[in-house]
Formats: C-alpha cells, structure tokens, sequence
C-alpha cells in the first residue's frame, strides 16, 4: 500500500519538464536561503560594514565610484601610511570593487536608485547564492545521481565555514572569491572531460577575475597543475587533458599578469612555478605521444618515457639551481610559512600576529562543517569507485584543502566547497540506494549471483567487486532514510545557530545582554570616530594600531600612520616602539610623524578582550624584530614569567606609553585603592599613571575607546615633564626667597 | 700610565665583589700584563682551541679592567649532575661560532675573545655573580679604546627562546662590534651525513628495482591509495596540525589525581583527544561506506537486515558522543542526540 503511494508521488516527477523546472525551484529556493541566512545582521543591528578590512574595501569602492574606474587605477592614497602614502590602486586587487562598481551603474542605469553602501553590505550574501549554483554544477560533473548537486548547493549554502567570511555586511574578497573558486573549478573539470579550448578558455577567463579578487587565487595556480600532474603520473596523459590545460595557462597567465599588483610575479616567483612547469612538461608528452603513435618499437617507447622522466628532473634540478641563484623568488612568506610552520612565528611576526593565521583545532572543524565533516571522507572514499579524471582532482583538492585548513583557520573557507561536494556525493548515495521503493526478490538474485558471480566485475575498489543488489526491508530503509533526516535537520539547527551566535556580529558594534535579558548595544566605536570626524581638522594624523588604520580611514576619515595592508613592516614597528617604550621615547616619534591624536582600545572597563593591551605583547615583538637594543619583550614579563598589569608589573610596563594610554584617570572611576580591570581580572595600583606629554582629548562610554591628543611643545622650552608637575601644582623650590616688604600693587 | 691602569683595574677588582681573596690573587696575576698582551695571550689561545676554557683566575684575567678588547664569555654547567639540557644543546653550536670567527679573524682585528667557563671550574664567578641558571652568556665590552661604548656593563644575552643556532648569537655579537670585521659562520661539511644519504639512497633505488614487481601492483592498487588518502583526511581534520605546531600534551592532569583527555574550551586539544576524534570520525566513515557501498550489496536478506541495523546503530550512537564531546568543548551549544543527552 505504502510503497504503492510511494510510486504515485514519485511518477509526479518522472517527466523531464517537470523535473527541469523541479530543480530550478529548488535551486531557486536554496538561493535564497543561502542569502536569508546571511541577513542575521542587517535585521539586528542596521546596514553596516564589518570588522577591519570591508571599511577599506568600502571606501576603495566610494572612491572608485566618485572618480571613475581609470583614476581608481592610477589612485594615490596620501591619506595612510603617514607619511609615505600607498600606491593603492596597483596594490590592491580591484575585482571586489570593480564588481560593484558595475552592479551600482547597472542599478543606476536601470533608474534603480540604490545606496553604494548597501550593494557592497549585500553584495556577500548575493554572491553566496552564486556560490550554491556553481556548486551544484560542479558536483554534477562528478556523479550522475542529479540529487548530489541540489544537496552540495545546499550545503555550500548554510555551511558555517563559508559563512563566517560571507555573511552582510562583510564586504571582503572573499565574497566573491569562492564562487570565483568553486565556479573556475566547474569550468577546468569541464574542460578536462570535453577537451574543450571554448571551455579551457573560459576557464581562464574566471581565473583570471579570480586573480583580480584575492590573493588565494594561488590555491588554483598550484591546485590545476598538481591535478594535471597526478593525472600524468598514473598514466592518463591525454589530448584532453592538454588541450585544457595548456589553453588555461596561456590566456590565464596572460589574463592574471593584467593586475598591476600581481604583474610579473606569475613568471618570477617558486608559488607559480608548478603551473609552469607542468605546461612546459605537457608540451614534451606531446611530443612524445606523437612520436610514439609514429614509431611503434617497444624498446623505443621505453626510452621514451625515461627521457621524458629524466626531462622532468632535469627542469626540476634547474628550477632550484635558479631559485638558489635568484632568478626565480623564493617561495613568500605568507606561502612559506604553510610548509614549514615554525617559520611565521620566528621570521614574520606580522603573519603570526594574525588570530586567523593560527592553527586549527578540533571543535573548529566540527562548529564550521558540522556532520559534513565525518561526510567528507565517505564522499572522498566514493570517489575512489569510479576514479574518472575529475574524481582524482576532488581527492587531491580534498587532500591539500585539508591540509591547508588543518595549518591555517582562514584556509577553512577553501576546503569548505571540496567537503560540501564529497558530502552531497555521501548523502545522495546513501539516500538514492535507501530511497527506492523497489525491494529486490531474493530469488531473482540468486539466479544473478550464479550466472555473474563467476566474472566478478573488475572494479578498483576491493568492497565494489560484487554487484549491486539493493535493500531488502521496508523497515531497514525507513530506518536509514530516518536517521538521514534526522542529521540534516540537525546540521541545519546547527548552522543556523552558529551564524546566528557566532558569525553575524558587525564587531564594530557589539551587543550585550541586560540582567532583564533585553539587548544592548555598545556603540564606542562609531562614537569614537564620529568625534574625531567632528572635532578634529580634516588632516589632523591619527595614531593607532595597525588593527584600527582601515576602520579610522573609513569612518572617522582620518589620515593614518599604519593601518591593515600591512606592507611596510618598519612603519608598523614604529609605532609598536612607540607604544611599548616610555614616553620620553615616544614623543620624540609622535612628533617627526606629526601624530595630533592617538588612539587605544581599552576594554579593561567592559571586559572586552580584543583590546590593545591584550594585544600589546605583538606591538613589542614587532617591535623587538627592528629594534632588538630598545625594546626587549623579556621586559614586559615579571621574573617569573607573568605578564601583568597590576601593581606587580614591571617598570618597562608601567612606564609604557600604551599601559599609560589605557589606564590613565582609570582609578577615578573607583573608591580609592578599588581599581579593577575587569578584562584581566587584576588589581590596580592606587594611583594611576601620568602622562606629561599627552593629555586626554576623548572617551567613548564604556571607555573601549581612549583617544589622546600630543602636545605641542612647550611655550616656556620647559620639559614636557616639568611643564606638567607645574600643572599640577607641584611648584619647584625656588632657589632664593624674596626679599623685601610686600608691596601692594597700586597702579 | 701602565701602572695607574694596572692600579686601576686591581681597584675595580677588589671593588668587584665577594670572594675577596680570590679576587686579589687573581688581581696579583693581572698585575703582570697590560691590554694588549693580555688580549694576544688569549687570541693565541684560542687560535689553537676556540672558545677558551676558563678557571676562576683566568676567568678575572681576562674580564679585567681596563681592556680595549671585548670578551664573549658563555657560562654554562656542562656536568651531568646538573643536568642542564640547554647548555648540552647549546654547547656545540658556541663551539661552532667560536671557531670559525677565530679563525676567520686570525689577526685580531675583531679584537673579541671567546671563553667559556663551566661551573665545576668557576664556582666562585657563578656564586659572585649571583647566577642561578645556566647558561648565561655574557658579553663585556671593551672599556677603553677607540670601540669602547658608554656603558662598560656586560650585556646579557637572552636564552628566552630555547636554545638558539650559532647565526642568531652571531648576529647578536655582531650588533655589539660596530665597524669590525665580522667573519661569517662556516659550517663544517657534514661528511657522514653525506655518505649515510649516499648509502641510503643508492640502497633504496636497487632495493625498489629488486622489488618493482612485488611494489607496483601495491602501488597499483585503488584501495591502498583510498585508505591513505582517508587517513590524511582524518589526521588533517582531527587538528593533528594544531598538536603538531603548537607542541599540546598528549593528556593532562584534570587536579583530582586522575587524567583528562577533553581540554577545557574551544581553542584548546590535547594530543589523545585528537586521536578520540580521529577515531570517531572514522568509525563515523566507515558507517557511511558500509552503509552506503557494502549493504546493498549483501545478497542474503538476513545478513544484510543485521548488518544495516548494527552500522546505522553505531552511526547514531557515536554521532550522539560526538555531540556529547563538542558540548563539553563549547558550553552554549545547544543540540544533543539520545543515548548521549
């Protein structure tokens, strides 16, 4: 009876029109979940741009818009790095901006008249829809069952690892970037299996909008060759294979080498090296292929291929004699540091600085992907049945991507397509075999098991070698099928939860529960740079940790000293020496920058952990990296190796700029001797810090924010020192007392 | 002038600090000889055996007052009764920089001397010092002449970061020798290595030529690749690169006198916990195959009833662990499957 109504509701689908227009709502539908599931922020706090780098990209975009495309090219930004400036339009990578830039002139040209800020708070979530599709192209490739790509479009959708760099208001290269990735990825397997120059070509062309939106795009530069490399090693050479590869490298490298900031690194340094090298080795196997096709002596064709091998060798061994030499640029930093991973953290302190570039423990992986992640090895394992050209690339992208992500926790988002995709294969096999209706009869098996068991199919994997029978029970299958539902609505509570909790707060504005449980919302910061854009003159310098130059660019619209595109790492120790030393270190600084205002977060008052104290040990270990004599981070520790804040810390702490910043008038708040940091849960010392050379020019509410203005020097050519014991009426002795009658002054 | 130096340095000795007498016999024998024969005395040394190893009296001969050389003294308890692991790790690399400088400098012009002084030999400098660890490595500037600095203080160096390579302390020296030749650090050829590499490698190619056709069918098969690649996986996603790079335990004390395998909070692993999840993720897997690949494809009914209800037990079952575990790492999460409530 069941199984009867099963039928009639699956007959509903059997038409392929039906089915056609089936899936494009269901694509549709997924769209928009993947976009609605990413507004958690718009609707709680209002339309804004997040965190550091999107109030960069923001202002990059209103300046593009407001000067036009070719004077974005050629822009100088004077008003950073004060006072060196950066050449921003040939370091930055202009697809984000340029993209919507053209969606704001479309909108306008279409009379649709829409904020610049409002494209670029949504332009995230819109492309995450884009993102879902490409997915679902992709998984199509790899298996026939059509239900993988709606299920890997579904995941590609809400999985947290990808939102947590997509939701609104983030407005980063990331946005665009991993549909960039996933939908280059769908045209090169595309490619790959037709053989197609019209595909290669395309291919190409994302890679290269790839290469103009993010700097991952070297994930695909080193991914496509070792796809075409491990496709080499097991003997699968093809014209296919060569006509798509080779037609990729020469229009995208031509098309990558457009970018003024990536101009001629495509053929100068070891990160794009691999690409290279395999076009140049695909060019010898073509050769090769032919030769053999003509000449068809075995002992010549064995000779064939160890040329072909002590070839590869030979190019290899001189790729190191050039790097050695210096022709080609050693592997950078920031790549480097991937393989050997103690490297950051001794060389390059600014990359080890960074939360995101820090290892990834366990509960990461499970919050960001949830069951996908005990999916993805079943997805990989399937993948082996078949083991077509483009199974092997989702084994090597699952093995690097892994990698990478277990090394760095911002490379979890360019796993997270490639564990979608193994994850929809998983399911979709597990449901199309527990889903069908049809119950196998035993008898008619037998029959089958006698007649082929014999010639067993001969199939790589040792548990595919029979064939495929079915499931039995009505039981069994509702019991699978049960479960599997069961997880998926727990995946989606999950995700849902998790962007909701962890991935939706704009940390520009934080938000905190009342005891009556109402929300609250703390505002310092756009308090904080709302008075500086309304008190201080217009190019009046700004200095602050790296941390906060894009946001003051941005909001307060401030020149700055240093701010998030850290390429000047001296400047970025200037100011950490300037913050960790005393102050009669650090005027001197201020003052041959011509700094006006200073500007600390504080989150002593609150307990808000990401403030610059917390932060301060890297300011002196970049710091230490310029100035090893001056500034030493053993002096910031106690002897016994604590770093503190209260009374016991030591004197290079106390007498610190920064410590002084942050705790200066603290202890006014409290009882005298009852001074609390709430962050660090310490006692403070009963009197508080002086500062002679800055005085305190703002506070935000909750005192995140501090800012301080320098003084001028004095106009007596006292000390700042003494200029300020005088204010405070410690007057010094004077040396001769007057003598004489008081005289009355009578004029 | 030379007396009123050689006055001056006694002076500064007796001044020095405790261990008096010591002091003044080693004054009595710095009496006898001036900067500059001092300075060629222990270059000579050291020509022959860099770093020099120092006693007590030469230890004060040579730090002594006035003198227009620098001296980089490493103080260090080699003994294995101390057992002090970063001075035996330490130990070869000063040896190393000692070496090839002298020797890359052998007129002097550097004018720095290279000593080492070991506890056993130098009590009384480690106790006048007030030294409770090991090694210190002490740099004393010249006092007089034209390199001399402000401060004649020694400066000490740093060993915060473990035990450091010859480069950093040589960059560290060379900081403090402004406009001298710094000879660079040359190390020796390391022959054994070579040859054991050489040995290795030719071993290994004729045993894989041996054994190609044993080998190839291994390296032929799907199921031996797909199992290492999912192993990878595992490891990788387990966070086996977090224990790598950050050195975690591999299980702690939980303060009760028993043991804790699960680290408290979210940004914490111990090394036996990765492994927990590794396995769980695994046996997770290998439900998800079997279930997927190996059940359809019993023939027989009953088995396939059996083994269908035991792999999709183990699957709920350890998933709902697996719940259970992550909300102990992260106390807000809220979902749970049954048994692991």
């Amino acid at each position: 009876m069941s199984a009867d109504l099963l039928q009639v509701l699956a007959s509903a689908g059997k038409g392929k029109g039906t089915r056609s227009l089936l899936r494009v709502i269901i694509l549709a539908l997924i769209a928009g979940a993947a976009v609605s599931s990413r507004l958690f922020s718009v609707i709680r706090f209002e339309s804004i741009i997040h965190e550091f780098d999107p109030w960069f990209n923001f202002r990059a975009t209103k300046y593009l818009v407001a000067n036009g495309f070719y004077k974005f090219w050629d822009w100088f930004d004077d008003r950073t790095w004060h006072p060196l400036g950066r050449v921003t339009g040939g370091t930055l990578y202009p697809g984000l901006m340029v993209t919507s830039g053209v969606i704001y002139h479309a909108l306008r040209a279409l009379t649709i008249p829409v904020d610049i800020r409002n494209i670029c708070v949504l332009l995230a979530p819109g492309f995450s829809g884009l993102t879902a599709i490409a997915a679902y192209l992709l998984t199509n490739e790899m298996t026939p069952s059509s239900s993988a790509g709606l299920l890997a479009a579904l995941f590609v959708g809400i999985a947290p690892g990808y939102i947590s760099r997509s939701v609104a208001g983030s407005y980063d290269n990331e946005a665009i970037a991993i549909f960039l990735l996933v939908f280059t990825f769908y045209l090169w397997i595309k490619a790959l299996k037709q053989g197609s120059m019209l595909w290669g070509a395309l291919c190409a062309l994302f890679y290269g909008y790839m290469v103009a939106s993010w700097g991952g795009y070297a994930f695909i530069t080193c991914l496509l060759p070792l796809h075409a490399f491990v496709l080499i090693c097991m003997g699968r050479y093809s014209t296919r294979l060569y006509v798509a590869y080779t037609t990729w490298y020469a229009l995208g490298t031509l098309a990558s080498m457009q970018i003024p900031f990536v101009g001629f690194l495509p053929v100068k340094t070891s990160e794009h090296m691999p690409a290279l090298g395999i076009f140049g080795f695909l060019q010898l196997l073509a050769f090769l292929d032919y030769v053999r096709s003509a000449i068809p002596s075995r002992q010549f064709q064995t000779f064939l291929w160890l040329f072909a091998g002590a070839t590869f060798g030979l190019g290899l061994l001189g790729l190191v004699i050039a790097t050695s030499a210096g022709f080609i640029a050693p592997w950078s930093g920031r790549f480097y540091s991937l393989w050997d991973t103690g490297y950051a953290k001794i060389h390059i302190p600014i990359i080890a600085s960074v939360s995101e570039h820090q290892p990834t423990a366990w509960p990461a992986f499970f919050f960001d992907l949830n069951m996908l992640i005990w999916l993805f090895p079943v997805g990989v394992y399937l993948c082996f049945q078949e083991l077509a050209d483009e199974h092997v690339f989702i084994v090597v992208y699952a093995l690097f991507g892994s990698y990478f992500a277990g090394v760095m926790v911002r490379l979890m988002l360019t796993l997270t397509p490639v564990v979608c995709v193994a994850a929809a294969i998983a399911v979709s096999t597990l449901l199309d075999a527990y889903l069908n209706a049809k119950s196998p009869n035993p008898e008619e098996v037998q029959a089958l098991e006698s007649s082929e068991g014999k010639r067993a199919v001969k199939s790589g994997l040792r548990s595919t070698s029979k064939p495929v029978v079915g499931v039995y029970g009505l039981w069994g299958k509702g019991m699978v099928v049960g479960a599997m539902v069961v997880y998926l609505l727990v995946f989606v509570l999950h995700c849902t939860w998790v962007t909701s909790n962890a991935y939706s707060s704009p940390s520009v504005v934080l938000a905190s529960r009342l005891p009556d449980g109402s929300q609250h919302i703390i505002d310092d910061y756009r308090e904080a740079y709302q008075w500086l854009r309304q008190n201080t003159r217009e190019d009046a310098k700004i200095m602050s940790w790296w941390d906060y130059g894009y946001q003051i660019g941005g909001m307060a619209d401030r020149p700055t000293l240093v701010d998030n595109n850290t390429w000047n790492n001296t400047h970025i120790a200037t100011v950490g020496k300037a913050m960790s030393s005393r102050e009669e270190v650090s005027y001197p600084i201020m003052r041959q920058h011509e700094v006006d205002y200073v500007l600390v977060v504080f989150g002593g008052l609150l307990g808000y952990s990401g403030d610059d104290i917390n932060k301060f040990l890297w300011m002196v270990r970049i710091a230490e990296g310029i100035w090893p004599d001056e500034v030493s981070e053993r002096a910031f520790f106690t002897p016994r190796g604590e770093y503190r804040v209260d009374a016991e810390a030591t004197e290079t702490m106390k007498n610190s700029l920064m410590y002084k910043m942050s705790y200066y008038n603290y202890n006014n708040l409290f009882p005298p001797g009852q001074a609390v940091d709430r962050m660090r849960g310490a006692r403070l010392p009963e009197v508080g810090p002086t500062l002679n050379t800055l005085e305190e020019a703002f506070t935000s509410e909750n005192w995140i924010i501090r800012i301080y203005k320098v003084k001028d020097l004095d106009n007596l050519g006292r000390d700042h020192a003494s200029a300020a014991a005088f204010d405070r009426g410690h007057k010094k002795k004077k040396a001769t007392k007057k003598r004489g009658p008081r005289l009355l002054r009578v004029e | 002038m030379r007396l009123l130096a050689t006055v001056l340095s006694l002076v500064a000795l007796l001044g020095a600090g405790p261990g008096g007498a010591l002091a003044a016999s080693a004054a009595a024998a710095g009496t006898k000889k001036s900067a500059e024969e001092r300075f060629q005395l222990y270059h000579g040394k050291a020509l022959s055996s860099a770093p020099i190893k120092l006693g007590d009296a030469t230890y004060r001969e040579l730090t002594a007052v006035p003198r227009d050389y620098a001296v980089a003294v490493l103080l260090t308890a080699m003994d294995s009764r101390y057992g002090c692991q970063l001075c035996r790790e330490f130990q070869p690399e000063w040896g190393l920089l000692a070496r090839s400088w002298t020797h890359g400098d052998k007129k002097g012009e550097s004018r720095i001397v290279y000593a080492t002084l070991d506890f056993t030999d130098g009590r009384d400098i480690f106790m006048s010092l007030g030294l409770q660890t090991a090694p210190v490595l002490y740099f004393f500037p010249p006092t007089v002449g034209p390199h001399a600095p402000a401060s004649p203080e020694p400066i000490r160096y740093d060993f915060t970061g473990g035990a450091q390579a010859a480069e950093q302390v040589h960059s560290w020296i060379a900081r403090h020798l402004p406009d001298r030749p710094h000879p660079p650090i040359r190390r020796p050829i390391n022959w054994m290595r070579w040859i054991v590499t050489f040995v290795a490698l030719s071993g290994g190619l004729t045993v894989s030529y041996v054994a190609w056709p044993y080998v190839l069918p291994v390296i032929q098969n799907r199921t031996v690749w797909a199992a290492v690649t999912l192993i990878s996986i595992l490891l990788f996603t387990s966070g086996h690169m977090f224990n790598h790079i950050r050195n975690v335990p591999y299980v702690a004390p939980d303060g009760r006198g028993g043991i804790s395998y699960f680290a408290g909070g979210f940004q914490n692993q111990y090394g036996l916990e990765t492994q927990i999840v590794a396995a769980m993720y695994g046996i997770l897997a290998l439900a998800g195959i079997t279930l997927a690949i190996k059940v359809p494809r019993i023939s027989d009914p009953k088995t396939q009833a059996v083994a269908l209800f035991a792999w999709a037990s183990v699957l709920f079952i350890v998933y709902s662990f697996l719940l259970s575990v992550f909300r102990r790492k992260n106390g807000g999460y809220p979902f749970s499957l049954p048994p692991f409530m």
